[in-house]
């Protein structure tokens, strides 16, 4: 169950990307951040993985995840989810097929999670149900759009600044050793680079 | 047009009296010469513009380089927009180029508000999934951006890429993947499988 503070901290996080239209969307939206439920998660469990069958929207209160893309044999970060922010399998939450990611806890974590059938059920009515999908869509597009001009810098350092302007703390909540795997670096190139900016 | 939305996923027969509307508000378009800047996506645009025919740069400027870099390759039967105007009411990042002779048409942002009251559950269906299949081609290109070798770079976007690798010249695939001129002309000496 969650506390009072931690479901007005969801409801605020919620009011922070849809702009509600009349009192009812706001009782929607109120009644929707009552239906979320509190999760502790340990350091290396998964909040959703590659068997999941049904795509849960998690809003993070507390601790890091890493989303990993799989491909082939291998998976490398895709994003990162901090506190304050929505974490999702777009796969299942967004399009209801088989999740090509799983999201992994960085650090002890503590989550409000939204089980799938009532995201369907406000979809499915319509309104506040759809701004929600687009705010989440809208979400996704500009994250891989910040990290797409993080993955065209061709020098680690460039990397690494276009980086810190999207997430200013990332480096105190990324461990290095993910951190050089998000960046597709070396660690001894990010160690080089992160003193050639003063980091190390 | 209606090819583009046929192959959205969401599409079936029930949408087709929204999709004609969406067609028949959509006004005579703009040709554009290889190289112009398409001034008509200016601070405050927030139409939708289809790529009838040719190929866009999407241009960005880069706080690391000197001049403004590519962010993507915009394909034919592709919808575009001013994302940063659309989605958060900001002057626009991004431009964009005619990478060769173009021609686009226009759905003004008037017509499609109109289109929405109208047809409300279909508009926005189409809407999503549009956004949708721009999301998830950005996660596959980030996928290819992730690759630690150039010709595996390389060899994505002759596999997914296909209608655009036979057009961009080398600069420009460089950009694309994400990797400098000297890497990509070391990666086609390497291998001569990779020539145009």
């Amino acid at each position: 169950m969650l506390s009072q503070k931690d479901v007005e901290r969801l409801h605020y996080g919620l009011l922070s990307h849809i702009q509600l239209q009349g009192d009812g969307e706001a009782e929607t939206l109120r009644a929707l951040s009552n239906k979320f439920i509190l999760r502790n998660v340990q350091s290396g469990d998964t909040l959703w993985d590659l068997d999941s069958e049904s795509g849960d929207l998690h809003f993070i209160l507390e601790g890091t995840f890493a989303e990993y893309l799989k491909r082939g044999a291998q998976s490398f970060i895709l994003r990162f989810y901090r506190p304050g922010k929505f974490a999702f399998s777009e796969d299942l939450l967004l399009y209801s097929k088989h999740s090509d990611t799983f999201s992994k806890a960085l650090s002890s974590a503590k989550v409000a999670s939204l089980p799938s059938v009532y995201f369907q059920n406000a979809l499915r009515q319509g309104g506040l149900g759809v701004k929600l999908m687009e705010v989440l869509i809208s979400l996704s597009m500009t994250e891989y759009r910040n990290t797409t001009y993080e993955m065209l810098q061709t020098s680690g350092t460039n990397r690494i600044h276009a980086a810190l302007e999207q997430f200013p703390d990332l480096l105190h909540l990324i461990p290095r050793r993910e951190l050089a795997d998000y960046l597709g670096i070396s660690r001894a190139s990010l160690f080089r680079s992160l003193k050639e900016i003063g980091h190390e | 047009m209606r090819t583009y939305f046929e192959s959205l996923p969401v599409y079936s027969e029930y949408f087709d009296e929204a999709i004609d509307a969406i067609i028949a508000a959509m006004d005579s378009g703009i040709r554009a010469e290889k190289g112009r800047v398409l001034v008509e996506l200016g601070a405050t645009n927030k139409d939708f513009w289809f790529l009838k025919d040719g190929f866009l740069k999407e241009m960005y400027r880069s706080p690391y380089a000197k001049e403004d870099t590519l962010f993507n390759m915009i394909p034919p039967s592709s919808i575009f927009v001013n994302e940063d105007t659309l989605f958060a009411n900001q002057r626009p990042q991004h431009y964009f180029t005619a990478y060769t002779s173009v021609e686009i048409l226009r759905l003004k942002e008037e017509d499609y508000m109109r289109l929405l009251q109208q047809y409300p559950v279909v508009i926005n269906l189409l809407y999503l999934s549009g956004t949708a299949e721009i999301q998830k081609s950005r996660r596959a290109r980030l996928s290819m951006l992730r690759m630690n070798k150039t010709p595996d770079r390389i060899e994505w976007v002759q596999q997914q890429r296909r209608e655009l690798y036979h057009i961009m010249d080398r600069i420009t695939l460089a950009q694309y993947i994400g990797v400098s001129r000297a890497s990509l002309y070391r990666a086609f000496e390497k291998n001569k499988k990779y020539q145009f």
